[in-house]
């Protein structure tokens, strides 16, 4: 359960990035974070993931209040969420098999249970053939695939999206959304940011509609 | 606990085999600025051991009217060594001074023909011990040996003795700013190239945060990286300061240096040379740690 209460962001004292949120995402959900472009949902999943903290109000993630975190356990937090971006975000001078292997070397896991995880993780996304590639040897859509699994490799308990399908075509951008939905038909939680509306119609979830800053609208379609 | 070590030991050798040009330039600031830092301090040494043979020469000589006896001599001697400041008392009868004075005349010893030893008053040579051996303490022996009538003539030197101690301050202060700026010079240049490094992982460290590397496990390898870059730069500075020593020192101003009164020209000795690589690994270290604290910020 995610219970954001009352939050609000501001960068600087004259521009408020999120005003009064208050937010509850029960475990297992769906969740599309939506809105035009400077509307806070970046900022609502850096908040989320403890890169920055409210300026007001709490964050609880299963009952721990992230905002009170002190920055040495900000780790322990993020290795409960798996984060995928638009850029994908993965390290050029390694392999697919080595970027996946990452956060689970950062927790200190045995090599054998990390090949293991690792093979499984790119099994299920499809780039179990290609472990020792170099993400610049792969489409985008498989990279993106890539960081995903890297994202679930660690069986997190959140699943946080920014912009996943941004810069991938329609048929990789259903892939991917497949991923995504099988990430929570097994029990993760999946927050998704996008102002692709096509998105929402054809995977429609619980939508929160933001609007620079605030929320403007919580519904299902 | 073993696999953690080999994991960071893997991660290490990762980062340095990643990009061997930025490790050569970190290492290669590192032992540059240390190499000039130790032939500077190669140059204070024996400049140090210039002066040090210069103010062997610096003591007091207790003019006295009358020769005295041997039992005289024997106690003034006694008080004038029982003083702090005194290493060594000689006395100089007239016979011996009037000696040394032919001898130092040489061949126009000739003109001292129908002189004796009464010319010459008998004498008092009195050498300082080496942390006087400076005007102050030339300054508080001569007042000392003052409060005893029998040596009130006395000589040492005042003008020479002001000079020594103006050139000693001026190597000190030169020394201290001259070497200060180096050592701060040298941490900058390493600071900034050791971020340089980090700047172009920023993207790898970003990651690590992001899925869950802790402060420490980020920053070890980097930190470990950096002592050992320095440890690297420290023995190629030894190498290097051993190199110029031999070339320009050895070579170039042994002539100059022993006119000036040394034996032989000192290179640095084993402890310093270690306090120089341990200097190295601690410049990396620090410059790690300077340039990490930018960078993670978890």
């Amino acid at each position: 359960m995610i219970q954001i209460c009352n939050v609000s962001m501001s960068y600087q004292k004259d521009s408020t990035a999120l005003i009064d949120l208050t937010i509850r995402i029960p475990k297992g959900d769906f969740v599309y974070l939506t809105g035009a472009s400077g509307a806070g949902k970046s900022t609502l999943l850096k908040l989320l993931y403890g890169a920055e903290k409210p300026t007001r109000g709490q964050i609880l993630i299963d009952g721990q209040n992230i905002t009170r975190l002190r920055s040495s356990r900000i780790p322990h937090l993020r290795r409960r969420i798996g984060i995928v971006f638009q850029d994908f975000k993965l390290l050029n001078s390694r392999t697919l098999f080595e970027n996946v292997a990452f956060p689970l070397e950062v927790q200190g896991r045995k090599r054998f249970e990390i090949s293991t995880k690792v093979y499984q993780a790119l099994k299920h996304v499809g780039l179990h053939g290609k472990l020792h590639r170099f993400p610049l040897q792969l489409s985008g859509g498989e990279q993106q695939r890539a960081a995903i699994a890297r994202a679930l490799v660690g069986d997190p308990m959140i699943l946080l999206a920014d912009e996943p399908t941004g810069n991938l075509d329609d048929e990789v951008t259903q892939e991917i959304m497949e991923l995504f939905k099988g990430a929570n038909a097994r029990g993760t939680t999946v927050i998704l940011a996008t102002h692709n509306r096509d998105l929402i119609r054809q995977f429609p979830r619980r939508v929160l509609l933001l609007d620079k800053g605030r929320l403007k609208e919580d519904y299902t379609p | 606990m073993l696999d953690r070590v080999r994991c960071l030991m893997r991660r290490v050798w990762r980062n340095l085999k990643q990009s061997p040009v930025l490790c050569t330039a970190a290492i290669g600031t590192v032992a540059v600025a240390l190499t000039i830092i130790a032939f500077f301090g190669i140059v204070v040494l024996n400049v140090q051991q210039v002066t040090r043979q210069w103010s062997q020469d610096i003591q007091v000589t207790a003019y006295l009217e009358q020769s005295p006896s041997a039992s005289q001599i024997q106690a003034w001697t006694a008080k004038i060594k029982a003083m702090p400041e005194v290493q060594k008392v000689v006395f100089v009868s007239r016979d011996e001074a009037f000696r040394r004075f032919q001898k130092r005349l040489g061949p126009d010893a000739e003109l001292l023909e129908g002189f004796g030893p009464e010319i010459l008053p008998a004498a008092m040579e009195i050498t300082l011990k080496p942390p006087y051996r400076n005007q102050a303490g030339v300054g508080e022996l001569v007042g000392r040996l003052r409060q005893d009538a029998n040596f009130s003539d006395l000589t040492y030197e005042q003008e020479w003795l002001t000079r020594f101690d103006a050139f000693i301050g001026l190597l000190k202060l030169g020394g201290v700013i001259f070497g200060g700026f180096l050592l701060f010079a040298a941490l900058f240049i390493v600071a900034n190239t050791i971020k340089l490094t980090l700047y172009a992982r920023r993207d790898e460290i970003e990651i690590m945060g992001l899925v869950g590397g802790s402060s420490m496990y980020i920053k070890t390898p980097f930190l470990l990286e950096g002592a050992l870059q320095g440890l690297v730069g420290g023995l190629l500075a030894v190498a290097g300061a051993f190199g110029l020593f031999q070339w320009l020192l050895k070579e170039g101003l042994a002539g100059f240096l022993l006119i000036s009164g040394i034996g032989h020209i000192l290179f640095l000795s084993l402890p310093q040379q270690l306090l120089l690589v341990a200097a190295g690994t601690a410049l990396g270290l620090l410059g790690s740690a300077a340039s990490l604290r930018k960078f993670v910020r978890i």
